[in-house]
């Protein structure tokens, strides 16, 4: 057990808090991919198994476009990008398969979705990863003993921002009320009038609006290729199962649990099995909890 | 004829794959390809049972699958074994994966276990790459030529008889072993849904609330179904690490998950043909791919059969025309994309995705179902019982009659956050009586049911059956104890025929175990044959014989509501809830019913009956309790209780005066 002796070491107190730094970062991106599969989830009790392919289109498109744009042009585009390939999901995969009430069907077509985007990004941009400029300068910033690098603030203050941006639009606009009010029951809202369909697809749009915008925020991070959604999302939908599928708070404390846990992992156990722990939290929290730590259990009615 | 239909289809496919090397002139890359099918059947049959049978999906059986290979890739590579503790070994282990994936996967559904089932195959997948020192990592495994038998023995029945070389042979013998396992497995996933374990994982993915409150727990078939998928995919593993006698750990990635996936719905679910063609279709495809002019052929070939549907469609109706317009399209733009496009092979995982969306949405039931609408020959026979069984042997007495009360609700309370649903209830129910629920709604009558049958645990107080405490057992437990339900809103198993409907409640009348059901034994014939007659007396019984055949879904709202008490009475229930039996029927239906329930009745079996229909709860009822906002207000006789102030007030509102003016 030399990784606990690692860690009782004195000199790697500054260590551990520098990888708690990092994981935060990490984190935040969980929790805003996360996010969007709350807004999904909430009004149509689907899922977008391609997140993690929006997420991606928006680094890529965002990597193209940037010699042309600059970064901060770049951005709405990016936005805008995001919202029609969400629609377009939507449209293709999500509502044939809600109006003959398959479940098997829009799992399985978000997924069809989801590899073929992957497959289409890898002919156009190729299968090597590529670097993504940072718009900020690359040097750490000091806190102390704490090494931090701009990028990884960016990506905390962007995704509250972004996440913030939603639910004031959800709380403040009468398309937002639209929204709380299919979330809450798909049924009354549509018999007052509320074109819940649209409704429906406004939330795919936002979804992966915000998945394409955590993409631009990650990818100076991390790096930029046509795979690189997959995992992310996959650990995303641990972030939404740990935190609960109905909460934002839920989705933020659990992306920085698990950001934290993965970093701290990659360090003291092996690099390899740094996406281990979030994946076997998943599978505790749901043979224990299955609502998550923070969703609000439902009572089945028969 | 169409009885026959089944068996010969098995025996042509035998002899044809038999005959096959010598056919193919012992063209090494053709064997080579059908032995890949038939390991991938082996999976894929696996596979139609988790997503046909129990309808989840499973994006893990591509780390079932790495871990039968690597569990025979290991034994070899550690301690030197063969095929056959090959086999053993990935078989065992990947079954034993299988029970620990079902697990979490118990207690969630749909999207929560597809993702489950993702991220175990990704663990799975880390694993194999990290642990070097068992599975060497990412430089993978080397296998060395497989040997079945040991050849030596057999020389002079392959020198003289068969006429081959030692090498020949020894390629061969591996293709045998790979073709009859896939035939032994088409088999055994046959005899096992048909067994009482293929009704229950059906069971349990039309309507898993029922399935518990037939005494068949969702927990426990769910872990069975994981644990045969689980099994037969890991064969395929280990089969496939000695077939292509190297394995690495980015085989078994998502996309394989995909792909098998794709195999099931486009062959189809639920059919043991489907598995095949599926198989077939991603074993080929990938070779269809590389060659650029078959891939622009068979793109041609595509585009004139939708064009030639599309014309046959426009001439029946222009509605449909609308409808069948976007996969027209799709099929016709492949023509232009492969004419533009140099090297397929790169976009082999759009081509999947396009054909996944493809079957989703236009061809759900794969291949094999478009394939029974044209020839409904194909269609699988229901069996029914020919003989029901002697009217007396409907049911069987569970000795609790003589009990002075057959159930006790001992001050229950039933708490949703603030809400009191039950408020401190207390029940007590004579055997052989007709004890009537009533109240206006919401005032906690279906939950007193759900209380009863164990589907809520109550927050306070206790329940007992006879002397025996139920509350907080599952209610599958409860089933079992003799407590039989219908539901308000009809639970059936939709794609169910009406007798395996009430098979399901029979249940707990088979003793014989997934072994039996696999060797098809002696006892299993005798206690299915038993089960069948009983059935179909209990559907005689309830009127619905001549509906046996029929698929619940598919039968009038009167007769599915029917069917439900049918299924109840399967359990051999001592005490038979009925949730609003008459709510919705015609008035002939209901005077059907109330002859019904008196029969029940006469065979000495207890009702509780929830009703809204005064005139039925009146005639029918020895004792009527009445619950209003969750506390009884009111007990006794109809007559009595029909005229109490507080039951009126509680009807009809406002006070007993008004009531007067």
């Amino acid at each position: 057990m030399d990784w606990i002796s690692t860690l009782l070491q004195a000199p790697t107190t500054s260590i551990f808090w520098q990888l708690v730094a990092s994981g935060v970062a990490v984190g935040m991106i969980y929790a805003t991919i996360a996010f969007g599969y709350q807004l999904t989830f909430a009004t149509s009790k689907t899922l977008n198994f391609g997140q993690g392919e929006a997420l991606m289109l928006g680094a890529m498109l965002g990597l193209t476009l940037l010699p042309y744009l600059g970064y901060w042009l770049m951005l709405p585009v990016i936005l805008i990008f995001g919202m029609a390939q969400g629609a377009v999901v939507e449209r293709l995969g999500v509502r044939p398969a809600i109006e003959t009430k398959s479940e098997f069907g829009w799992i399985m077509a978000t997924i069809a979705l989801g590899i073929i985007f992957r497959n289409m990004a890898e002919n156009i941009w190729g299968r090597d990863d590529l670097k993504f400029p940072s718009p900020l300068p690359e040097t750490a910033i000091e806190l102390g003993t704490v090494r931090i690098l701009p990028a990884e603030i960016m990506v905390v203050v962007g995704a509250l921002l972004m996440m913030a941006a939603v639910e004031t639009f959800n709380r403040r606009s009468i398309y937002g009320k639209a929204f709380v009010a299919t979330s809450n029951d798909i049924d009354a809202a549509g018999l007052m009038g509320i074109d819940t369909r649209r409704v429906i697809t406004m939330s795919y749009a936002m979804s992966s609006m915000t998945a394409a915008f955590a993409g631009v925020l990650v990818a100076p991070v991390t790096l930029t290729g046509a795979t690189m959604g997959a995992v992310l999302a996959l650990k995303a939908f641990a972030v939404a199962i740990i935190g609960g599928l109905d909460s934002a708070l839920g989705a933020i404390v659990g992306g920085i649990l698990l950001g934290v846990i993965e970093t701290l992992t990659g360090y003291y156990v092996s690099t390899g099995y740094k996406d281990v722990p979030g994946l076997i939290l998943v599978l505790i929290v749901l043979a224990i909890r299955p609502a998550g730590l923070f969703g609000r259990r439902t009572i089945k009615k028969v | 004829m169409a009885r026959a239909l089944p068996f010969i289809g098995a025996g042509l496919l035998a002899i044809g794959l038999f005959a096959f090397p010598f056919l193919a002139g012992q063209n090494s890359y053709y064997i080579h390809l059908v032995q890949m099918m038939a390991i991938y059947a082996i999976l894929i049959l696996g596979l139609d049972i988790v997503v046909g049978y129990t309808g989840q999906v499973s994006l893990g059986h591509a780390g079932l699958f790495g871990i039968g290979a690597y569990g025979a890739a290991v034994i070899f590579h550690h301690f030197g074994m063969g095929v056959w503790p090959g086999l053993l070994v990935g078989v065992i282990v990947t079954g034993i994966f299988g029970a620990v994936l079902a697990v979490p996967a118990l207690r969630v559904i749909g999207p929560y276990l597809a993702m489950v089932t993702l991220a175990f195959g990704t663990i799975i997948q880390i694993v194999i790459n990290e642990w070097t020192g068992l599975t060497n990592g990412p430089l993978g495994v080397t296998l060395p030529p497989p040997r079945v038998v040991d050849f030596a023995d057999w020389r002079s029945f392959w020198q003289s008889t068969l006429g081959l070389k030692a090498a020949e042979f020894q390629r061969l013998e591996f293709y045998y072993l790979c073709v009859l396992l896939m035939l032994v497995a088409i088999l055994v996933v046959n005899r096992v849904v048909r067994s009482q374990y293929g009704r229950a994982f059906e069971a349990l993915r039309d309507s898993p609330i029922a399935c518990d409150c037939m005494g068949v727990s969702v927990y426990r078939y769910k872990v069975y179904a994981f644990v045969v998928s689980a099994a037969l995919a890991g064969l395929a593993g280990a089969l496939f690490s000695w077939s292509e006698r190297y394995v690495s750990p980015n085989t078994y990635n998502f996309e394989l998950s995909i792909l098998f996936l794709l195999a099931v719905i486009l062959g189809g679910r639920k059919s043991r043909a489907g598995p095949l063609i599926g198989a077939f279709i991603i074993v080929y495809l990938p070779n269809v791919l590389s060659d650029i002019e078959l891939v622009r052929i068979m793109a041609g070939m595509i585009a004139a059969a939708a064009l030639v549907a599309l014309g046959i469609i426009a001439l029946r109706s222009r509605e449909k025309l609308v409808r069948a317009l976007p996969p027209v399209i799709l099929c016709l733009a492949f023509l232009p994309l492969t004419l533009n496009v140099n090297n397929v092979t790169d976009y082999r995982l759009t081509i999947f995705g396009l054909m996944i969306l493809f079957v989703v949405f236009y061809l759900p039931d794969g291949v094999m179902g478009f394939l029974r609408e044209v020839f409904p020959v194909l269609k699988p026979r229901h069996v029914t019982a020919a003989q029901p069984a002697v009217a007396s042997a409907i049911f069987a007495d569970r000795g609790l009659a003589d009990a002075k009360t057959l159930l006790r609700v001992e001050s229950v309370v039933m708490q949703f956050g603030g809400l009191k649903a039950l408020d401190s209830v207390k029940l007590a129910i004579a055997p052989g009586t007709i004890h009537g629920l009533i109240g206006p709604n919401g005032s906690g009558k279906s939950t007193m049911m759900n209380v009863l049958t164990g589907i809520y645990r109550p927050t306070a107080g206790a329940v007992y059956l006879s002397q025996h405490r139920i509350d907080g057992l599952t209610p599958s437990e409860i089933a079992g104890k003799g407590i039989a339900r219908t539901f308000q809103n009809v639970q059936l198993f939709g794609e169910m025929t009406a007798i395996e409907n009430v098979l399901v409640g029979l249940h707990h009348t088979f003793r014989s175990t997934l072994m039996d059901a696999v060797l098809r034994t002696p006892r299993r014939a005798r206690e299915e044959a038993e089960a069948r007659a009983r059935a179909m007396a209990i559907l005689d019984f309830m009127g619905l014989g001549q509906f046996a055949g029929t698929e619940a879904r598919n039968l009038p709202y009167g007769k599915q509501r029917m069917l439900e008490i049918a299924r109840a009475l399967a359990l051999d229930p001592s005490l038979l809830l009925l949730d609003e039996p008459a709510a919705g029927l015609s008035a002939p239906d209901i005077a059907e019913l109330v002859e019904i329930i008196r029969k029940i009745r006469g065979h000495g079996i207890t009702l509780i009956l929830i009703e809204h229909h005064m005139d039925v709860v009146m005639g029918l009822c020895d004792t009527v309790s009445v619950l209003d906002f969750g506390q009884k207000i009111a007990e006794g006789p109809p007559a009595k209780v029909q005229n109490d102030p507080r039951v009126i007030e509680a009807y009809l509102g406002g006070t007993v005066a008004e009531a007067a003016e």
